[in-house]
């Protein structure tokens, strides 16, 4: 099957090294202390932060630092086709894992100890790269919610099909069982905090498609902070400074 | 000088930009220090200040600090003065909820504890706690620690703090009429409680 048409065109009329549309809104959930809505082309994902709270199981209490928990779920009409169990697959643990493990090395958990912090992110349209997705929403909600972090930490997904490193990819590229390099990066300090891949790549070009996910973290922490900025802005406006 | 000053108040900040080296700033609230390069970054979204150390302290560093939109409920402190409400009263310890933390009332609510040698200041061994606090009270106390994992160590031991409103049994908020005792006003009835010394 042909990914990359000699013109240089993916299936979605992308180049190679293209990023999907991103578009992200704060503050979606008005219950929640911090949440965020995130889209990378059709993927769509919302993750909402309760806290930092008191811990509801005291076994599980950390006396220095905060607990951090996460929970990763799928709409059952995120896919397809509808989906029986969302939650407490494999998949979903692993990656519900992934974020949490994410989250927890850019969160500065020693000024909270004693108390909990709760991140429930869920798909709600699965398009390729929903880990991704939702580590990005987890950040802005975390941000949203004024919970102290290291650096914002990004996520993007890069992959290598017919002899050409892609980025970001989509859910048929994905499924095309070539490799998938997912990388989580906080961008001001330069740092790698999650690196995952599928499938099997030789290590020189395993670093070109690392690097061009980096890239794509980096375009999106652009992204992000204008979003910041700019609700910051109107939530001052709106109380008249 | 003081132009620049008003124009840095208006920055607004994201959590990983760099606010200073930590050998010329210090970092406050919404700050920290990275220990590898010793730069002050900031860890939350909102506007960035500078505050101008106090005169007379050794370091003389300005101290930068990020104030974020979300106010978040007051937590206690050691030190901090709280009004809580006594749930609980054995032998040994009252068991109180805390509600303010100062002027602010808290968002979720807070345990704490007062052991029968903090009640008061003098003859802590011959404290009843019986005759100190009773259900249902108001107390103004001081926290003097996190305590253990169930609840924070509470102290009345000054004149200041104690029992500020009481419900006698009669169901009428009583009056103080010296440190030890309070009466309700429908009944006469005088109950012993540690009394706060409110005002002047």
């Amino acid at each position: 099957m042909e990914f990359v048409s000699p013109e240089g065109l993916r299936l979605d009329g992308r180049r190679p090294m293209e990023m999907r549309q991103i578009r992200a809104e704060i503050g979606a959930v008005a219950k929640a202390d911090g949440s965020a809505v995130f889209e990378m082309g059709n993927t769509k994902v919302i993750a909402a932060v309760y806290g930092p709270r008191e811990v509801q199981n005291r076994t599980q209490q950390i006396n220095d630092q905060a607990l951090v928990r996460c929970e990763y779920s799928m709409a059952n009409f995120s896919t397809g086709d509808r989906m029986r169990k969302p939650k407490g697959d494999r998949r979903s643990t692993e990656i519900s894992l992934v974020i949490r493990q994410t989250m927890e090395a850019c969160i500065l958990t020693h000024l909270m100890p004693r108390s909990q912090i709760d991140i429930f992110v869920q798909v709600l349209q699965a398009d390729g790269g929903t880990r991704s997705a939702c580590i990005n929403a987890a950040t802005l909600a975390l941000a949203d919610a004024g919970i102290p972090m290291r650096d914002l930490v990004t996520s993007c997904s890069s992959g290598y099909l017919n002899s050409t490193p892609l980025l970001d990819l989509n859910y048929v590229e994905d499924s095309a069982g070539g490799p998938d390099v997912t990388v989580g990066f906080l961008p001001k300090l330069d740092k790698v905090t999650l690196l995952q891949m599928d499938s099997k790549l030789p290590i020189d070009i395993f670093e070109n498609v690392m690097q061009l996910a980096i890239e794509g973290c980096k375009a999106i922490a652009n992204y992000i902070r204008e979003i910041m900025l700019e609700n910051t802005k109107q939530l001052e406006y709106r109380r008249g400074i | 000088m003081e132009e620049a000053a008003a124009a840095a108040e208006a920055v607004v900040v994201t959590p990983g930009e760099v606010l200073g080296k930590a050998s010329q700033v210090r970092a406050g609230r919404g700050a920290y220090v990275a220990p590898h390069n010793n730069l002050v970054y900031a860890s939350l979204t909102g506007f960035r200040r500078t505050l101008s150390p106090p005169p007379n302290s050794p370091d003389q560093r300005p101290t930068v600090e990020v104030t974020g939109h979300k106010a978040h409920g007051a937590v206690p402190e050691p030190g901090s003065v709280v009004i809580a409400r006594v749930t609980r009263v054995t032998a040994r310890v009252a068991s109180a909820d805390i509600m303010c933390v100062g002027p602010k009332s808290v968002r979720e609510k807070f345990t704490g504890s007062i052991r029968q040698q903090d009640v008061r200041a003098t003859e802590i061994d011959k404290v009843d706690m019986h005759l100190s606090f009773r259900p249902g009270d108001i107390i103004r106390a001081v926290v003097l620690s996190l305590g253990d994992a169930r609840a924070y160590y509470l102290s009345t031991a000054k004149n200041e703090l104690g029992v500020v409103s009481a419900e006698s049994t009669a169901g009428e908020t009583m009056v103080p009429i010296s440190w030890t005792e309070m009466q309700c006003p429908l009944t006469g009835q005088i109950e012993q409680r540690k009394v706060a010394k409110v005002g002047g």
